[in-house]
C-alpha cells in the first residue's frame, strides 16, 4: 500500500489525496507493539519447503505438514521458517495419537514475526507454537505472551543442552521455549587465499590485527576479513566475547545498557584502528557484494558462525572446498572463549488451547535424537543446541561440499561450550533497527566506532527510559 | 418503487402556495436522487468500512501511548508534538521533497517528449515502442530495486564497471552521495512509461482542427508543440505532478531494498514511510507511528489542495 505504485492508478483528485494518506495511516492501525525484524537469524532462513500438503489454512498460509488431524486428536498449529521443517512435523504426526501438529510458513523473520505479534495483540488467530530466535524471546516473555513450560516437564531436559542455550530460555524458575538450533561463532577462512599471503589462523586479536595488516598490505585491493559495521547483531555477538556485553535484563523494569563503559570502548578501539588503517574492509554484511568477494578471494575470510557452511554454500562458484574453519581469535593468549550468533526457539503461546501437547511438541522436536536425526540434515541444516546431537562423533565429522573433506563441526561444536552468558534486552527489533543507522555511520567514515557506541547509549537509553523501564549503566 | 417515489409528491400538490411545475420536478429530483443514493451507497459503506473506520481508528490510536512497562495510558497529543519536533522525520520530509522535485520535472519532461513522437506518428512501429516503454511501470518495485541493485552494486555491478572505463574509479552510485541521484533514475526508469501513455492519450484528444487550423496558418511544428498541444494538456501534466508527488513522498520500496546493498546509507529514517515503519513495526510504538502517519497524510493533503488550486486558477484564467 505505501509503494509509488499505488498511486498513480487513481486519478480522482481528492480522493487520492485522501487514499494516500489514509493507506499509510491504515496500515499502522493494523500494527502492533512489538517484535519485528531481526537481521540475522537462524541461519537456514529461505524459502519454505516446496514438499507437502498445499490445502490452504484459514489464514491463507499453505500448509506444509500435517493438516489431517483425527478427531480425537489435538490440534496444534506450528510456524517455522526452517525449510524441511515438515519431515520432522510427519514424523511427530506418524509417532503420535494425542496431538496432531499442521505446520505453516508464514516467511522467515519479520515474515513470521510481524503477524505473529498481531495476532497474540488481537487475543485470537496465534499458533500453538512458533519458531521465535533467542534475542526475540524476551521481547515475549515482557508481554505475557509466553507459557512456562516446567510445569510441562521443561526443566528436566536442562542438562540435555548447551548451558548458554538453556540460560536464554530460562528466566529465574521459568522456562520460556525450548532451544533449537544456534550459531557458535568462528573464523571461517579461504585456505588458498590465507596460504597465498603467508598467514595461518591467527590465535588472538592481537595476531588477528597483525594479519589483517599483513595481507592488506601485499594486495591492496584485498582484506582479511569485512567488518560489518551495519550489523548490531554481529557487533553485539562479538562484544560478548570480548566480555564487553551492553546489557542486562533479567526481568521485570530493571534495565542495564552500557555501550561506552571502558571494555565497550576498548572493543571499539580495536575495530576503529582497523578501519582506520584500512586493514578490514566495511561492506554489508551477509550481501551479493559480501558474497562475492569471499567467493572470488577479495576476502579472505569471515568471522562467521556454525550455519555458515549451510548458509554461504550456494554463493559459492570458484572457492568450493577451500573453506576452513577455525576457533576465534582470543582477547586472552590461550583463552577458549566463544560466541553465538543467532539461532531459534520454540516457545508456546498463552493462546494455546492445549499447551501441555503444544509442550510437548515443542519438547519432542528440540530435545529428542528422534528429531535431530532429521533436522540436522539438510535442507533444514540446524546446528544442534541438544547435546547428544552436538557432541556425537557422527555430527562432528559431518563435512560439506565448500569446506572439502575438513569437517568444521569440529572446531563449532568445540566453541559451542564457551559462549559467555547474555541476556537481551525485551525490545531488540528497536535495537537492532537503531543500530544499523547508528553504526552505519561508522562504514561511510562519518563517524568513529567509539562515538558511535557513546550516541547508541543515549539512543537506546532514551528509548527504554519512554517505555518505561530504569535505566542503569 | 415509482409510486412510493410519487406518493410524497401527491401530498405536496395538496399545497396550493407550491407551484406546479417546480412540484414536478422536485418529485423527478427525488426519484433521481433515490437512484443515485442506490448506486453510491455500495461504495460509501465499503469506503467507511476500509477507509473512514481505520483512519478514525489511527487517529484515535495516536492519542495513546503504550510502554512495555506501565502499559496504555492517554497522552493527548504528545505523539503529535513529539513527531513535530523530531529532526528526523521532517529531515526524511524534506530528502523525499527534494527527491520529487528532481525527479517529477525531469520525468515528465521525458514522457512529455515521447509522447510527442508517439503522437506526432513520426516513429516507425510507434505501437510496439509505447508498449516497451510501458513494461517497466508492469515491473513489481521491489523487482526493479532487486535489479537496479545489482546493476549499481559498488563492486560488482555494471554501472560501476562503466564508470571505471571512463575514468571516474572507486566510483559508488549508492554511497551517501549519491543515493538520491541514483533513485531518481530508478523511479524515472519505472515511471516514465506510465507517465507517457497519460500524455500520449492527452494529445490524441487534441481537436484535430485546431492543429489543421495552425497548420495551414503555417505555424512551425516545435510552435505548434509548445504554444498549442502543450497548453492543452496541461490538466494531465497537472494531475501526473500531482499524483506523482504522492508517490515520492511515500518513498519507501527503492531505498529499502537498496540498504541491502550499500551499508549505511539508508538509516532508519531515511524517508518519513521507512521512519513510520521503523517507529511503529520495528521500535514497536504503533502509536507514535500513527501520528506521523497523519502529519504525512496532512502534509500530502496540504498539497493536494495547493495542487488542486493551481489547476482552478488556471482554469478560472482560461
Amino acid at each position: 500500500m505505501l509503494s509509488r505504485g499505488s498511486s498513480p492508478r487513481r486519478t480522482n483528485r481528492f480522493a487520492v489525496a485522501g487514499i494516500a494518506g489514509v493507506a499509510a495511516v491504515t496500515l499502522l492501525a493494523a500494527c502492533s507493539s512489538s517484535g519485528g525484524s531481526s537481521s540475522s537469524g537462524g541461519g537456514t532462513a529461505s524459502a519454505p519447503a516446496s514438499s507437502g500438503a498445499t490445502s490452504a489454512s484459514p489464514t491463507g498460509t499453505p500448509v506444509l505438514a500435517g493438516g489431517n488431524c483425527s478427531s480425537s486428536a489435538a490440534h496444534i498449529t506450528f510456524w517455522a521458517w526452517v525449510p524441511g521443517m515438515n519431515r520432522a512435523v510427519n514424523e511427530f504426526n506418524s509417532t503420535h495419537t494425542d496431538a496432531c501438529v499442521t505446520l505453516q510458513d508464514p516467511g522467515a523473520g519479520t515474515g513470521e514475526y510481524v503477524p505473529l505479534n498481531n495476532a497474540l495483540k488481537a487475543g485470537t488467530g496465534a499458533p500453538d507454537v512458533a519458531e521465535v530466535e533467542f534475542d526475540l524471546l524476551p521481547s515475549y516473555e515482557i508481554q505475557k505472551y509466553l507459557v512456562d513450560l516446567v510445569p510441562y516437564g521443561a526443566d528436566k531436559y536442562k542438562s540435555l543442552f548447551a548451558p548458554w542455550a538453556w540460560s536464554q530460555v530460562s528466566q529465574g524458575n521459568a522456562v520460556y521455549a525450548m532451544p533449537s538450533d544456534f550459531g557458535p561463532m568462528g573464523f571461517y577462512y579461504n585456505q588458498q587465499t590465507l596460504a597465498k599471503y603467508k598467514i595461518t589462523p591467527p590465535a588472538t586479536w592481537d595476531e588477528f590485527a597483525a594479519d589483517a595488516v599483513k595481507l592488506h598490505s601485499q594486495n591492496p585491493k584485498a582484506y582479511l576479513i569485512n567488518f560489518p559495521a551495519n550489523d548490531p547483531q554481529w557487533l553485539m555477538d562479538m562484544m560478548a566475547q570480548a566480555g564487553a556485553w551492553p546489557f542486562q535484563y533479567t526481568g521485570g523494569a530493571n534495565l542495564t545498557i552500557n555501550w561506552a563503559g571502558p571494555a565497550q570502548q576498548k572493543f571499539a578501539a580495536y575495530w576503529q584502528k582497523l578501519l582506520d588503517e584500512h586493514a578490514v574492509s566495511a561492506i554489508a554484511d551477509l550481501s551479493p557484494q559480501e558474497s562475492t568477494e569471499l567467493d572470488t578471494g577479495t576476502l579472505g575470510g569471515a568471522i562467521y558462525s556454525a550455519w555458515a557452511p549451510s548458509y554461504f554454500a550456494p554463493n559459492v562458484r570458484h572457492s568450493v572446498g577451500q573453506w576452513r574453519a577455525a576457533a576465534l581469535p582470543q582477547w586472552t593468549a590461550g583463552g577458549k572463549v566463544g560466541t553465538d550468533w543467532g539461532g531459534s526457539t520454540y516457545p508456546v503461546f498463552s493462546q494455546s488451547k492445549h499447551p501441555a501437547q503444544a509442550a510437548e511438541f515443542s519438547e519432542w522436536l528440540t530435545a529428542t535424537d528422534q528429531s535431530w536425526s532429521i533436522v540436522k540434515t539438510p535442507p533444514s541444516s540446524l546446528f544442534p543446541t541438544y547435546l547428544p546431537t552436538l557432541q556425537s562423533s557422527s555430527f562432528k565429522a559431518l563435512t560439506y561440499p565448500i569446506s572439502g573433506t575438513s569437517q568444521p563441526n569440529q572446531v563449532f561444536s568445540a566453541g559451542a561450550l564457551s559462549i559467555p552468558l547474555t541476556t537481551w534486552p525485551p525490545f531488540m527489533t528497536q535495537v537492532l533497527t537503531q543500530g544499523a543507522t547508528t553504526f552505519g555511520a561508522v562504514v561511510n567514515g562519518k563517524q568513529t566506532l567509539m562515538r558511535a557506541f557513546t550516541a547508541f547509549q543515549q539512543q537506546e537509553t532514551a528509548y527504554a527510559k519512554s517505555q518505561g523501564f530504569n535505566v542503569t549503566t | 418503487m415509482s409510486e412510493t417515489a410519487l406518493r410524497p409528491a401527491a401530498r405536496v400538490v395538496t399545497r396550493p402556495s407550491t407551484p406546479r411545475k417546480r412540484r414536478r420536478r422536485s418529485a423527478y429530483a427525488r426519484r433521481q436522487g433515490r437512484a443515485g443514493l442506490a448506486f453510491v451507497t455500495p461504495f460509501m459503506i465499503i469506503f467507511t468500512l476500509i477507509m473512514i473506520a481505520p483512519l478514525g481508528y489511527a487517529v484515535y490510536q495516536s492519542l495513546y501511548t503504550t510502554k512495555l512497562i506501565g502499559g496504555t495510558s492517554f497522552s493527548g497529543f504528545a505523539n503529535y508534538s513529539a513527531v513535530l519536533q523530531s529532526g528526523d522525520f521532517w529531515g526524511g520530509v524534506i530528502r523525499v521533497i527534494i527527491f520529487g522535485g528532481i525527479q517529477i520535472p525531469v520525468m515528465l519532461a521525458i514522457a512529455f517528449f515521447f509522447a510527442t513522437i508517439f503522437d506526432l506518428g513520426v516513429a516507425r512501429w510507434g505501437p510496439l515502442f509505447r508498449a516497451i516503454y510501458f513494461i517497466p511501470f508492469a515491473v513489481p518495485i521491489v523487482v526493479s530495486s532487486v535489479m537496479w541493485g545489482f546493476l549499481l552494486d559498488p563492486a560488482y555491478g555494471p554501472f560501476n564497471h562503466l564508470m571505471n572505463a571512463v575514468g571516474f574509479h572507486n566510483f559508488n552510485w549508492l554511497s551517501g552521495n549519491l543515493m538520491i541521484p541514483s533513485i531518481i533514475i530508478i523511479a524515472i526508469w519505472e515511471w516514465t512509461g506510465y507517465n507517457c501513455i497519460i500524455l500520449y492519450t492527452a494529445l490524441k484528444s487534441v481537436p484535430r482542427d485546431v492543429i489543421e487550423a495552425a497548420i495551414l496558418d503555417d505555424t512551425p511544428l516545435w510552435r505548434i508543440i509548445v504554444r498549442i498541444k502543450l497548453p492543452m494538456v496541461r490538466p494531465a501534466i497537472i494531475m501526473l505532478v500531482f499524483i506523482n508527488t504522492i508517490g515520492a513522498m511515500q518513498l519507501f520500496i527503492e531505498p529499502t531494498i537498496l540498504n541491502n546493498y550499500q551499508a549505511g546509507v539508508v538509516t532508519n529514517t531515511w524517508t518519513p514511510v521507512i521512519d513510520i515503519y521503523s517507529t511503529a513495526i520495528s521500535n514497536g510504538q504503533y502509536q507514535l507511528g500513527a501520528a506521523m502517519a497523519v502529519v504525512l497524510a496532512v502534509i500530502v493533503v496540504a498539497i493536494s489542495v495547493a495542487s488542486l488550486g493551481f489547476r482552478g486558477r488556471r482554469r478560472g484564467q482560461q
